[in-house]
């Protein structure tokens, strides 16, 4: 069994690069990519500008955005001991959301870093706001409460936005974002949220142990030295720098947070540190195959990412709906 | 007492002339060249600022009240209305102008009450655009700005360099990756301007989708926004990618206004000689 789960694992980690080299392949202009492989970086020819100044910093993009977005749904499911727990949850993505809006909103911006900028500051402001209201040594349950308050909240407040649009472009604006979505996206992205997405990470590396020593209750973890704030906090900042600087360069993007963990969690033998790897391994590949759909429907407008991973992840719960009642039946 | 006399049959024959010339500038003018005007229409209301006298309009559309699409400024009492027809009611306007589309409740109930309702077609070409330029003139008047743009139109069309494969290619990248191909008044701009519209080449018909791929692999001479550059919108996303800086950096760009969107009459002409003198540039001779 263990083997079992090593090579599925193990299989998975092939899979991105054939992921990866599918994304490369994937366009509406077909591209000789040996060529512009040989071409190199600094060549003006239009297959090696397409192959490493548009399709590479995409997938690569891909690949950072979904990682991130499965490290904070296993981070999130293992500190709120809640398997249908994601980071929309404590008002992450929504607080990186209603600042990116309020930016397109106001239209006043003429530099294309404030938003994602002021997108991760959301992320950051949600979070602590969930923090403060949840107040000292709050439980898990207290801290979904708080954050569902606040979700609740920036989710009106986004109504709001949306109800008094100043114009239809600005409305459509909100709702294309609301949707997620990689395309035009370059270098300058990339490394605009690598280093969040990193500093996001490292906080949860240093969390995996606290994240183990919770699935055995709060008291056993307080017991074996993990009580305090500390944790938590590392934790909760972790998930926010991750995930609001993925919502901050691609807008939101739905689903990957919850349902790669529950995909991976059997692979890992339930194991909260290991499963943030296996999640963020796993969401940079399903997202990664999402976009090589995206990239691969022809139309007039562009298929949005988040429509895609919700229509993935909506299948995925009746999945187990379906699969919980045939276990209860026998 | 005959001098009297004359003084007066000399006044009556003045007056006669007089009444003659009167009846006949009425007979010659437009029967709205006086008269208080509403617009129930976005282009409408734009063409009313910029070219009838402000005493002469009672009302515009709200959206002309918006900075995103006013144009010309908004004399303090014009009525901003909102599409209905009892706000035009009150303001007894001798006649109201609306579009072929939208609003056509309110213009149609207020047809039925005996208001002057005129609907101006809308232009989604250049034969429609002098169409709709002549309906204008034939409404409002021999308005100077309009009988100018009429003519500066025809001329510029009569100009025009020939449809040839040798002209230079451009690619219109509007909003969300949208580009205008054939049957497009935009198309029309720029194939009588002297440029291939590649769009239309691709085998793109009304509006279609360009990636930045698709742009690159094309290798436009010249790249053609839309739309307002001051603020950063999603939509605009492409336009800022550092894959176009080539194009920025060397001048190869042009930028719609956005006005050519929703009233091409007040932009058109404008539009096509500047794109004309682009061609210049880019071919290099005239």
């Amino acid at each position: 069994m263990l083997a079992n789960r090593k090579v599925i694992l193990t299989l998975l980690a092939c899979a991105l690069p054939l992921a990866m080299l599918a994304a490369l392949s994937s366009g509406p202009v077909s591209i000789d990519i040996p060529a512009a492989i040989v071409d190199g970086w600094y060549s003006d020819s239009s297959d090696a500008v397409i192959l490493w100044q548009l399709r590479l910093p995409r997938a690569v993009l891909a690949i950072l955005v979904g990682a991130a977005l499965g490290l904070g749904g296993a981070a999130m499911q293992g500190m709120l001991r809640n398997p249908l727990a994601e980071p929309a949850l404590l008002g992450v993505s929504s607080g990186a959301a209603l600042a990116a809006i309020l930016v397109l909103y106001y239209g006043a911006v003429s530099i294309g870093l404030v938003l994602p900028l002021l997108a991760i500051l959301g992320a950051l402001l949600a979070v602590a706001s969930v923090w403060l209201l949840a107040g000292r040594g709050a439980s898990a349950s207290r801290l979904v409460l708080a954050g569902v308050a606040i979700n609740a909240f920036l989710s009106a407040l986004m109504a709001l936005a949306l109800n008094y649009a100043p114009s239809m472009f600005a409305m459509q604006e909100i709702v294309f974002w609301l949707l997620g979505s990689l395309a035009n996206r370059g270098w300058d992205q990339v490394l605009l949220a690598l280093p969040f997405v990193l500093i996001g990470a490292l906080f949860l590396f240093f969390s995996r142990n606290y994240l183990r020593a919770l699935s055995l209750g709060e008291a056993s973890a307080s017991s074996l030295g993990f009580g305090g704030r500390r944790y938590p906090l590392l934790v909760l900042f972790g998930i926010a720098f991750a995930v609001g600087s993925s919502v901050a360069v691609a807008g939101t993007i739905g689903f990957i947070g919850l349902v790669v963990p529950h995909l991976m969690r059997p692979l890992v033998g339930q194991d909260p540190g290991r499963l943030l790897w296996a999640s963020a391994l796993a969401g940079a590949l399903l997202l990664l195959l999402a976009d090589v759909l995206v990239l691969n429907t022809v139309g007039t407008q562009e298929l949005r990412i988040g429509a895609v991973t919700a229509f993935i992840g909506a299948p995925f719960f009746f999945w187990l709906i379906v699969k919980g009642r045939r276990e209860a039946s026998l | 007492m005959n001098k009297y006399r004359d003084i007066l049959r000399g006044l009556r024959l003045l007056s006669s002339i007089a009444a003659v010339l009167l009846m006949q500038g009425l007979i010659s003018a437009p029967a709205y060249a006086q008269a208080r005007i509403a617009s129930l229409n976005l282009c409408m209301d734009q063409i009313l600022l910029q070219w009838v006298a402000p005493e002469r309009i009672v009302s515009v559309t709200w959206l002309s009240g918006e900075e995103h699409y006013r144009r010309a400024p908004l004399p303090e009492h014009v009525y901003l209305n909102r599409a209905q027809a009892e706000e035009l009611l009150p303001l007894k306007p001798d006649l109201i102008l609306t579009g072929q589309y939208g609003a056509q409740r309110a213009s149609q109930r207020l047809d039925q009450l005996g208001l002057h309702v005129v609907r101006i077609p809308d232009a989604y070409n250049l034969a429609q655009l002098q169409q709709q330029l002549a309906s204008l003139q034939q409404t409002l008047g021999a308005l100077p700005e309009l009988h100018q743009q009429r003519s500066k139109l025809q001329s510029l069309l009569d100009q025009a360099p020939e449809a040839a494969a040798g002209n230079p290619g451009a690619l219109i990248l509007s909003a969300n990756n949208i580009t205008y191909g054939d049957g497009m008044l935009e198309h029309e701009l720029l194939t009588r301007a002297g440029f291939n519209n590649l769009a239309a080449q691709q085998g793109i018909q009304q509006l279609g989708r360009v990636s930045l791929e698709q742009v690159i692999a094309l290798q436009p001479q010249l790249l053609v926004f839309y739309g307002s550059d001051q603020d950063f919108a999603i939509a605009h996303l492409a336009e800022r990618h550092p894959v176009l800086r080539n194009y920025i950096d060397t001048g190869s760009v042009y930028r719609l206004p956005q006005e050519l969107g929703f009233c091409p009459a007040l932009a058109a002409v404008e539009v096509l000689q500047q794109l004309m003198e682009k061609r210049k540039e880019i071919v290099g001779q005239p």
